[in-house]
Formats: structure tokens, C-alpha cells, sequence
């Protein structure tokens, strides 16, 4: 949730896949001390959306049902009435596109798994549990249901901690006049330097920029940052071949 | 303001697009292999979006916001931590606020 990394290993059919209670406890004890780290975010998130006028039950709701800290801080930049089904939908779709490769490199492992086990650990895929999970299959791990675990735990500590920033936020009233409009501009910053590999991320990045900040001025609301979203991809593929 | 319905409505749409992309990789595998530029373009697009909020709200936005970009940046730089950077951000740009930024 907070790192976005995307490593995928080498993935080969795991020997005897499992999944047992035992494994999910192990990953909800695991994951703890990682999860902890979601914490900040989780409150920020929930005083950002207090800051956009969201009462704390429907940004409680989001972090139930979305669970995606990245695409629901995007959510809140188009977070208006009449709420722009369309876009929001798009941006979504494309700051979660990476959870497609997370689930493809789990795949050789997770289909040999019962469907119900399967889609159940899938649900509670995150960054975060994904880099867990995959470090104990490199230890020889077999049994799945760490996947669901560690999930479970981020889930709860994600769910809680923005209660916590959503109350927060309703009992200051209006949180603009604190600035804490900054919140998402600088988590997303971190994140982007975050990410960054080096001098070849330069120019698909530069091209995002550069193409949202163009359709702020020529494309419907909310577009720019489908348009900025599609050329930076295109840009990232023509410059790795 | 947005009503409670139309907030609940968008909000399941955003989780089922959400399910989609987590059930989705291992569906696409079970019937295809994702090839590099895929898995590239994939990757770009992600971070691309991100990019183009902050790049367009950073454009639109005063010297207050600068100032909150551009700590969460070389903090982040300096320590690797999101946390650090995000908190150091917000904060500056509060405090600009508070001094009539």
C-alpha cells in the first residue's frame, strides 16, 4: 500500500500448496510490524476525506470495500457532485492495475489452491502482503493461507486507522483551514520518488506530467489523469522495448 | 456535498474494479502468459497516475502547495521514508498556511 514495488521472481509450480488455519495465523502475527507502518497512512487518508466534506461512515466503507490506500486517495481528487462514475471508475482501474501482476505472480501457486481459499486470499491482496508472502515462498513456504493472513491484518489495521483519521477530522471541522489539503500531494510525491528506478523512468514520467497538466486544459474534468496515465504506460513500454 | 446513495453506489463500483484487478492476474494467467511489455506498461501506468495528480494539482495549485511537494521530495530522497516525507509535507504546508501563504 505504501511502497507500490512490484518484483516479480521467477515463478515455477509450488511443491504440495497448502492452506491451513495454522498458516493463516502465522501471516496475521507476521505481517504485524509491516502493517504497523499503514497506520499514518490509514489516519491521513481518513483526515483527507474529512478535509473533502466525506462523512466518516463512507470513508470507513471505502477502506472496507476498497482497500487500496493509493486509488482511494486518487478517488478523493474526484470526489465531487455529481460523482464522475466514469472517471473515477478509470483511475481506479488504473492506479490498481499493478494488483494484476501481483496476482499473476502468485498464480502458479494460488491455482493449485481450492477456488474459495483462492479468491478469498486474492481479496486481501496488497503490496505489502504480496512482498510478505512471496519472501516466505522463497524460505519454502507452501501453505497459502499466509497470503490470507497477512491480508487480514493489513485489512483490519487499514479499516481502523482511518476510523481514527475520519473522527479525528469530523471533530476539527474544517481541516482546510489547517492545511491539511497537502495530505495526498504529499504521500503521492513520496510514492512517485519512491518508485523511482533511475535515468530511464525519467521521460515516461516527465511525458505523465506533462500530458495531464496539457488536458487540465483542453479534456473534461478527471481526464487528464487518464490521458497522463496512458502516455506515461505508453512511454514506459516504447522506452523498455 | 455528495448524498449517502450516490456515495455508497460509487464506492461499490470502486471496490468491484478494485476485485477485478486483484482476481484478474491470476485469471489472465490461467489462460495466457503477460508478456514484459505488458508487465512494463502495467507498471508505468500505475505510477502514471499518481504522477499526473500531482502534477496537475501542484500546477493549479499556490506556493504553499510547492512547498509541501517539494519537502515530501527530499525528504523522501533523504530518508526513504513515506511516512517521514508525507507528515514533513503536510506539515509545511500547514505552517505556510498559517502564516498567510
Amino acid at each position: 500500500m505504501t511502497g507500490m514495488a512490484v518484483d516479480i521472481p521467477s515463478s515455477g509450480k509450488v511443491e504440495h500448496p497448502r492452506f491451513t488455519a495454522s498458516g493463516v495465523w502465522c501471516g496475521c502475527v507476521e505481517i504485524a510490524p509491516i502493517a504497523a507502518f499503514v497506520i499514518p497512512f490509514g489516519i491521513a487518508f481518513g483526515v483527507a476525506a474529512s478535509a473533502k466534506g466525506i462523512s466518516p461512515g463512507i470513508s470507513v466503507f471505502m477502506s472496507v470495500a476498497i482497500y487500496a490506500g493509493a486509488s482511494q486517495f486518487a478517488a478523493l481528487d474526484l470526489w465531487y457532485a455529481p460523482l464522475p462514475l466514469v472517471t473515477l471508475a478509470l483511475t481506479v482501474l488504473a492506479v490498481n492495475a499493478r494488483h494484476i501482476l501481483l496476482g499473476a505472480a502468485l498464480a502458479p501457486w494460488l491455482l493449485q489452491i481450492p477456488i474459495i481459499q483462492r479468491l478469498g486470499a486474492l481479496l486481501l491482496l496488497s503490496d505489502a502482503n504480496f512482498a510478505h508472502t512471496m519472501a516466505a515462498r522463497d524460505r519454502g513456504e507452501t501453505d497459502a493461507g499466509i497470503l490470507f493472513g497477512s491480508g487480514l491484518t493489513m485489512w483490519i489495521i487499514w479499516i481502523a486507522s482511518t476510523a481514527v483519521g475520519a473522527l479525528a477530522g469530523s471533530l476539527l471541522g474544517d481541516l482546510s483551514r489547517f492545511g491539511f489539503d497537502a495530505v495526498m500531494v504529499a504521500y503521492f510525491t513520496a510514492v512517485i520518488v519512491g518508485w523511482w528506478k533511475g535515468r530511464s523512468d525519467l521521460f515516461p514520467y516527465i511525458t505523465a506530467a506533462a500530458v495531464a497538466v496539457a488536458g487540465t486544459y483542453i479534456l473534461p474534468p478527471g481526464w487528464h489523469i487518464i490521458a497522463g496515465a496512458v502516455a506515461g504506460g505508453t512511454v514506459g513500454v516504447w522506452r523498455h522495448g | 456535498m455528495v448524498d449517502a446513495v450516490s456515495a455508497i453506489s460509487a464506492v461499490t463500483l470502486l471496490a468491484l474494479v478494485t476485485i477485478a484487478t486483484r482476481v484478474g492476474g491470476v485469471w489472465i494467467m490461467s489462460c495466457v502468459t503477460i508478456t514484459p511489455r505488458v508487465e512494463a506498461f502495467l507498471k508505468y501506468m500505475s505510477v502514471s497516475v499518481l504522477i499526473s495528480i500531482v502534477a496537475a494539482t501542484t500546477w493549479a495549485a499556490g506556493p504553499r502547495i510547492w512547498l509541501g511537494v517539494g519537502t515530501a521530495a527530499l525528504v523522501m530522497i533523504a530518508s526513504r521514508s513515506a511516512v517521514g516525507a508525507m507528515l514533513a509535507g503536510t506539515a509545511l504546508a500547514a505552517l505556510a498556511r498559517n502564516f498567510g501563504f
